[in-house]
C-alpha cells in the first residue's frame, strides 16, 4: 500500500515539476510583455520602480566606472603630452582671439546694461547648475541616455537641461534620490524645441538614435546652410533660451540634421542647469523644495 | 571546517554566485568605457553568460534569475523594461533545449549556434522597440551590436570557462 502510495507520489510530483518549469517560462514570457504594456500604459508605477532600482545600483556603478574613467583621463593626458607644442601654439592664437572677443563681449555687455535701464527691461531669472558624474550610459543599441551621480538630494528636477561644456547634452528624464537618468538629444524620445542662431527659424530638434538628430518643423521658407549654428529657442520652458546645441549638416538624402557640439563617447561629466523652478510645465509641489546643495558629486 | 558547512557553503555558492555574475555582468554593460562610437555597439555580454551556462550548467541561472537578470539589464540601461527580460528567458529555454547539440562538441559548432541565437535575438529586441516606441527603428545598431558579440564570444566564452572549472566543477 505504502509502496504504491509513494510512486504515485512521484508519479505526480515529476510532472508537476516539468509542469511547473514549463509554466514557469511561459508565465516569465508574459511577465515580461506584461511589464512592457504596463510601462507604456501606467508609466508613472514603472518609472518609480525603475527610479529606485537605478539608485540603488548607483553606488556601485560610481565605483566600477571610476576605472574606466581613470583609464580615459590617462590617455587623454599621454595625448596631450604628445601635442604639447601644438597645443600651446594652437591655444596661444585663441587667446588672442578670445581677447578680441573678450573686448567685444565687454562693450555689448555695457551697452546692454545701459539698453535694459532704459527699456526697464525685467532680466530672466538667474539659473543654478549642479555638476555631476556620469556613471553609466546605455549599452544598448537602441537608447541613447546615461545615469549620473547627483538626485534629488542635490536638487536634481525632472526636466533640468543637461549641457556639457561644449553644448546641450539632454535633459533629466528621471530624478531618483541619488542618481538621475539623462536622456541624450540624440534619443529617439527626444524632442527639443531649437532656433536657428542666424535666421531666427524655429523648429524642433528630433532625436532619432543616429549621431546626428534631425532638424523638424522648419518652416518652408527657411534660409538655411550647412555650418549654421543651432541653439535652444526656450519654447516650452524646459530649456533656458540660447544654449549653444551644434551645427548644421545637409545630409545626402537632403535631411536637414544637427552635428552635436558635444562628444557623447567622452561625457564624463555634465552640468544640470535649474532652469525649470521658473517653467510654468513643473508642477507646483515639485518646485517647492529649495536644493539642499549644489556641490559636484 | 566540517565538510556539512562546506557542503552547505557549496549549496550557497551555487545559488548566488551565478546570479551575482550575472549582475556583475548588466553592471559591466552599464558603465561608461569612454571608447568612440563603442557605446551603442558595445557587445552583449549578458546574452553571452545566459547562453554559455544555459547550454553548460542549465541548473546554475534559473529561468526565475534570468528573468530578473534581463530586467536589471532594462532598467540600468534605460531599455523599455521587459525587452531583455524576454529575450533572455527565450534564449535560455532555446539554448538549454539544444544543449545536447553544443555539449562536448568543437567550439566551432557552439560559436555557430551562438550566432543563429544572438541574430533571433537581435531580430526579435529591434521588433520589440519599434512596436514599443511605435515606429521604424533603423535595424543598423543592432546589426552592429550583434556582430560584436558574436566576435566576442570566443573570448568571453574562454572566461567564462575558466571561471565555470575554478568555481562549479564540484558544485
Amino acid at each position: 500500500m505504502s509502496k504504491r502510495g509513494g510512486s504515485s507520489a512521484i508519479w505526480f510530483a515529476v510532472p508537476a515539476k516539468v509542469l511547473l518549469q514549463r509554466f514557469a517560462f511561459l508565465f516569465l514570457v508574459l511577465a515580461a510583455f506584461g511589464i512592457m504594456l504596463l510601462s507604456k500604459a501606467e508609466t508613472i508605477v514603472v518609472e518609480k520602480v525603475s527610479t529606485v532600482v537605478v539608485d540603488v545600483f548607483a553606488p556601485i556603478m560610481d565605483v566600477l566606472s571610476r576605472p574606466a574613467a581613470a583609464v580615459n583621463d590617462a590617455v587623454k593626458t599621454v595625448r596631450g603630452l604628445a601635442n604639447l607644442r601644438e597645443e600651446n601654439i594652437r591655444l596661444t592664437h585663441e587667446n588672442e582671439r578670445l581677447l578680441g572677443w573678450q573686448e567685444a563681449a565687454r562693450r555689448l555687455a555695457s551697452q546692454n546694461q545701459a539698453l535694459q535701464s532704459l527699456l526697464d527691461f525685467k532680466p530672466g531669472p538667474n539659473s543654478q547648475s549642479i555638476a555631476t558624474r556620469v556613471i553609466a550610459d546605455s549599452g544598448g543599441a537602441f537608447v541613447r541616455s546615461v545615469v549620473v551621480s547627483a538626485g534629488n538630494r542635490d536638487g536634481v528636477r525632472k526636466g533640468q537641461a543637461a549641457v556639457s561644456g561644449a553644448g546641450l547634452a539632454g535633459r533629466v528624464a528621471t530624478a531618483g534620490y541619488r542618481s538621475a537618468r539623462i536622456l541624450l538629444i540624440t534619443d529617439i524620445n527626444s524632442r527639443v524645441p531649437v532656433l536657428i542662431e542666424s535666421s531666427r527659424d524655429r523648429a524642433i530638434l528630433s532625436g532619432d538614435n543616429s549621431a546626428m538628430p534631425r532638424l523638424t518643423f522648419l518652416p518652408a521658407n527657411a534660409s538655411i546652410k550647412a555650418g549654421d549654428r543651432v541653439v535652444t529657442s526656450g519654447h516650452g520652458g524646459v530649456f533656458p533660451p540660447g544654449l549653444q546645441v551644434g551645427q548644421i549638416v545637409i545630409t545626402g538624402d537632403g535631411i536637414m540634421r544637427v552635428k552635436p557640439n558635444v562628444s557623447f563617447d567622452q561625457l564624463e561629466f555634465v552640468r544640470l542647469i535649474d532652469f525649470a523652478a521658473v517653467s510654468p510645465v513643473v508642477p507646483q509641489e515639485e518646485i517647492a523644495v529649495p536644493p539642499k546643495k549644489a556641490a559636484a558629486r | 571546517m566540517t565538510p556539512t558547512l562546506s557542503h552547505r557553503l557549496d549549496a550557497v555558492a551555487r545559488k548566488v554566485v551565478p546570479a551575482a555574475l550575472g549582475v556583475f555582468f548588466v553592471l559591466i554593460s552599464a558603465i561608461p568605457f569612454y571608447l568612440p562610437g563603442f557605446g551603442p555597439v558595445a557587445p552583449n555580454f549578458v546574452l553571452m553568460a545566459v547562453f554559455f551556462w544555459a547550454v553548460h550548467r542549465i541548473d546554475l541561472f534559473t529561468s526565475i534569475t534570468v528573468f530578473f537578470i534581463g530586467l536589471l539589464l532594462d532598467i540600468l540601461v534605460g531599455t523599455p523594461p521587459g525587452i531583455n527580460a524576454a529575450v533572455l528567458v527565450l534564449v535560455r529555454t532555446v539554448a538549454a533545449s539544444q544543449g545536447k547539440v553544443f555539449r562536448g562538441k568543437s567550439f566551432l559548432v557552439l560559436w555557430w549556434g551562438f550566432g543563429l541565437v544572438a541574430l533571433a535575438s537581435g531580430l526579435v529586441i529591434w521588433a520589440l522597440t519599434a512596436i514599443y516606441h511605435l515606429t521604424f527603428i533603423s535595424p543598423l545598431p543592432i546589426i552592429f551590436q550583434m556582430t560584436m558579440t558574436v566576435a566576442a564570444f570566443p573570448f568571453l566564452a574562454w572566461i567564462f570557462a575558466r571561471t565555470h572549472q575554478k568555481l562549479f566543477q564540484h558544485v
